[in-house]
């Protein structure tokens, strides 16, 4: 007997998934920004790039959490359109390329003292690959067969 | 008289061929959702700051100060794109009950910027002097936490309302 998932039956489960979604990947994406815009010398410049990460280091983590908890919600409600849907896997490489990015290249240089033009590469890297993420997410419905 | 000024704009050339183009529409829709990803995190930084949740050892003078342009910018940004969306589908976003919704939390967020101008946001110097943030302030940041969420609630919910047949396209 098929078991059927509650969220695919309820009308505003998705919706309501969704805000969560986008309020956590916001706040994540957002604040790993102000992060980048420091390091090409925008924004918070009387902090360090190690300082304004830390401040919001959690904050970014917990963001995160919501948006890959609820992302793996909405995915459950219609796994195998998602599957076979070209911009979700564009968007879970450029997912796990961000996720990895940040906790390695992008974190280090915001600790060290770095050449202006090394800063500003990784800050251009991490915002394209954040960016791509989000145009990945919101291209999910537009190359969904049947939809357009 | 409204309506009829929504439907003039929308069919102008640029927006009715925004509207009926299969890339350019999304393409500005995404740009739309990573300004508010700017956005939002320069508004959570600066409430959580207020809160006294986030940069406790750093004087909130120093933040308020700092993101006050750059909070600017991105709004200006993110209103662009969101302008574009919503003139190229005026009409209908006139009958959207969240985008009713969405403006009227706009209107709170004025009154909101405008209560807490003189307390808070023009001269936040004064509120470095306690240990603790003050309650004013704290009441100042979790209502903006609060509308600005709301804000984005309700923009996620126009998509969901499909236009009604019989709308003024050409």
């Amino acid at each position: 007997m098929a078991i059927e998932n509650p969220l695919g039956t309820s009308p505003t489960a998705f919706p309501v998934l969704e805000c969560f979604h986008i309020a956590g990947f916001a706040l994540a994406i957002g604040m790993s920004t102000l992060v980048d815009l420091r390091l090409l010398g925008v924004g918070l410049k009387k902090q360090s790039p190690g300082q304004i990460s830390r401040a919001f280091e959690w904050w970014t983590l917990g963001g995160l959490v919501v948006a890959v908890f609820s992302g793996l919600l909405l995915f459950s409600t219609d796994p195998d359109m998602y599957y076979s849907n070209w911009s979700f896997l564009i968007k879970i490489a450029c997912l796990a390329l961000a996720v990895t990015f940040h906790y390695t290249i992008r974190r280090r240089t915001g600790l060290r003292d770095v050449s202006r033009s090394t800063a500003g590469l990784v800050a251009c890297i991490s915002m394209v690959l954040w960016i791509s993420v989000i145009f990945g997410g919101i291209f999910i419905a537009v190359v969904r067969p049947g939809l357009t | 008289m409204l309506v009829s000024l929504l439907i003039w704009l929308e069919n102008l050339a640029p927006f009715s061929s925004l509207r009926s183009s299969a890339y350019a529409y999304p393409i500005v829709l995404a740009l739309h959702v990573s300004a508010i990803s700017l956005f939002g995190a320069l508004i959570v930084a600066s409430d959580l700051r207020l809160l006294g949740w986030a940069y406790a050892d750093c004087p909130i003078s120093e933040i308020i100060n700092q993101l006050r342009w750059p909070k600017r910018l991105a709004f200006i940004l993110a209103a662009t794109f969101g302008f574009l969306l919503f003139a190229c589908k005026g009409e209908e976003y006139y009958y959207n009950p969240f985008f009713r919704t969405k403006i009227l939390l706009f209107l709170l967020i004025a009154i909101h910027a405008v209560a807490f101008r003189r307390s808070i946001y023009s001269d936040p110097a004064k509120l470095d002097h306690s240990l603790k943030p003050p309650a004013q302030a704290r009441l100042a940041g979790s209502l903006s936490l609060l509308l600005w969420l709301a804000v984005l609630c309700a923009g996620r919910g126009i998509g969901y309302i499909v236009g009604r047949p019989g709308m003024h396209y050409h």
